[in-house]
């Protein structure tokens, strides 16, 4: 029994068996690989050879490998999504990106100087890559309870996370406040504003960092 | 008085040269001995359970002795049932073959189906004697309860220590890795927890299976595994290469003399389509004789046109 004891601590620390999220595959099937690019890069470095082996999983609807196909507005698509109506979520994201580019174009036939429209930028898809990338935290907090009290501890957030809570932040945003004002439009402004690092989006993402700060004295119950 | 001592003393003089050591005849002070009660003290010597051990190890001996035989005989037995040479059936495919077609079955457990194997395949294996006669182990690992778990444990990690000390060597020699030499994991995964209880004849519990894979990993990362390539490939399962099971089928030549390859029953949820795609092609794309926008969704549409570039006319039956 002893010898057991000391093998547990060891493999506490390298699992090899995980099932993973209750998926419907084996944990050793891997995400397709669906860009051309990507493909390529694979074999050119070599790693293909490291994946011939291995079974993958099929391939979802809204991963193409059309050269429209961006990863970051798939993502947002599903995060506006509701009651499953991918088409309506899809139409919403495509009003929102030409309002963007209607008001950037004003914009930038408005604008009287060379160097202000230089700075403009008029591609919508790039707009909501700089808006997700100025709204994600670096930290977050979580309530850990010690002694009866719950307190609000920071602890650090995976990359996955942050960009999802950066989105989930944008779009509950946008269905804030009028109701009378359809999604695309006060999404386009606040999509705007966060790629100016200004913003309500933003604002909330500081604050919380600034909350982290305050509660750096916890930061040791994290571990106990 | 005087008399009465030399008469003693004569006495004792006669005793003393008279006195021959007295013969005694040598009798045996022991047991009565005979054959039967001679076995009953050696037996007597053994624990039970050591007699246990032994009349199962004898019976099991016998028992796999008469499946065997009978294995044998039974081979001949399907020949001559086939109506064909008994040579032929020394092949366990042919057996199994033969096996199929006297006895069809469709149990889904194909464990539970009929089978005619060698018994060493149908029976679990038995470990050899363990321990001798006195009842004193082979192994110095016997108390632990898995001796050849660990033992197998014990190997690699004395390899692994081999492998350290000759690396120590080469860098004093200032030699480096030939990295055409490094060990190819990728084809190959440790075997299942399963199968490592089938080779050592235990029972590894889930844990140990773990500990058994992380030790042999660190075996394997060594820049010089491939020195103890037999003892790691003893314990590497290869895996399918995922080309060779995916059956590509070959294009095949139209009237207009273009290529075209038809893929039948390609399904999603209940949907059924064939589709077609032709070689020297225009890029259209024609859904149940209609263009594209046979699709009112723009992700459906958007999962068809990339096909577009690839030089093809894409045509796809559909059907509820």
């Amino acid at each position: 029994m002893l010898l057991l004891k000391n093998i547990l601590q060891l493999t506490k620390f390298s699992p090899t068996i995980l099932i993973k999220n209750y998926s419907q595959y084996a944990p050793h099937y891997i995400d397709p690989i669906f860009k051309k690019q990507e493909q390529d890069n694979l074999i050119q470095s070599g790693e293909v050879s490291k994946i011939a082996f291995l079974p993958i999983k099929a391939a979802r609807n809204n991963d193409t490998s059309s050269v429209f196909h961006d990863h970051r507005v798939s993502r947002m698509v599903n995060y506006i999504m509701k009651g499953g109506r991918k088409d309506l979520a899809r139409k919403l994201m495509s009003e929102t990106f030409e309002r963007i580019k209607r008001i950037q174009i004003e914009r930038y036939h408005k604008s009287k100087t060379d160097e202000e429209r230089s700075k403009l930028i008029l591609n919508p898809v790039q707009i909501l890559h700089m808006a997700i990338e100025n709204c994600r935290p670096v930290l977050m907090v979580t309530p850990i309870r010690r002694g009866g009290v719950k307190y609000q501890v920071p602890v650090p957030i995976s990359e996955k996370s942050s960009y999802y809570r950066a989105c989930k932040w944008l779009v509950e945003a946008s269905r804030e406040h009028d109701r009378k004002t359809h999604l695309p439009e006060k999404m386009a402004f606040e999509l705007l504003d966060a790629s100016n690092n200004t913003g309500r989006v933003v604002k909330r993402k500081q604050d919380l960092h600034r909350l982290c700060e305050a509660n750096r004295a916890y930061a040791h119950y994290r571990w106990n | 008085m005087f008399a009465k001592l030399k008469q003693s003393s004569q006495l004792f003089k006669l005793t003393y040269r008279t006195c021959q050591p007295i013969q005694i005849s040598s009798k045996n002070y022991g047991v009565v001995t005979s054959e039967k009660d001679d076995l009953f003290l050696r037996r007597d010597k053994t624990s039970k359970a050591m007699k246990a051990y032994i009349d199962r190890a004898q019976q099991h001996d016998e028992f796999m002795q008469k499946q065997r035989e009978e294995f044998e005989i039974g081979k001949r037995h399907l020949a001559n049932m086939m109506g064909e040479d008994a040579i032929l059936y020394e092949d366990q495919e042919k057996i199994d073959e033969a096996i199929q077609y006297l006895m069809p079955s469709a149990l889904y457990d194909k464990r539970a189906r009929p089978m005619m194997k060698p018994p060493e395949k149908v029976f679990p294996g038995r470990k050899a004697a363990e321990f001798d006669e006195t009842g004193r182990p082979y192994s110095f690992l016997f108390y632990t309860g898995k001796p050849n778990f660990f033992q197998l444990l014990y190997d690699a990690v004395e390899h692994l220590n081999a492998l350290n000390k000759f690396e120590d060597e080469m860098i004093r020699q200032q030699k480096t890795v030939d990295l055409a030499f490094k060990l190819e994991l990728t084809g190959s995964e440790w075997i299942s927890q399963n199968q490592l209880e089938l080779k050592l004849v235990e029972s590894i519990q889930p844990v140990e299976h773990r500990y058994f894979i992380n030790t042999m990993n660190r075996l394997a990362e060594h820049p010089y595994s491939y020195r103890v390539k037999e003892f790691i490939e003893q314990y590497r399962k290869p895996l399918m290469n995922q080309q060779i099971i995916f059956d590509i089928p070959k294009p095949q030549l139209d009237q207009d003399g273009r290529f075209f390859i038809t893929v039948y029953e390609c399904l999603r949820k209940r949907a059924r389509g064939d589709v077609t795609v032709r070689s020297p092609g225009t890029g259209k794309i024609s859904i149940n004789g209609q263009p594209i926008t046979y699709f009112e969704n723009d992700q459906s549409r958007e999962q068809i046109s990339p096909q577009k570039k690839y030089n093809s006319h894409c045509s796809i039956k559909r059907y509820e």
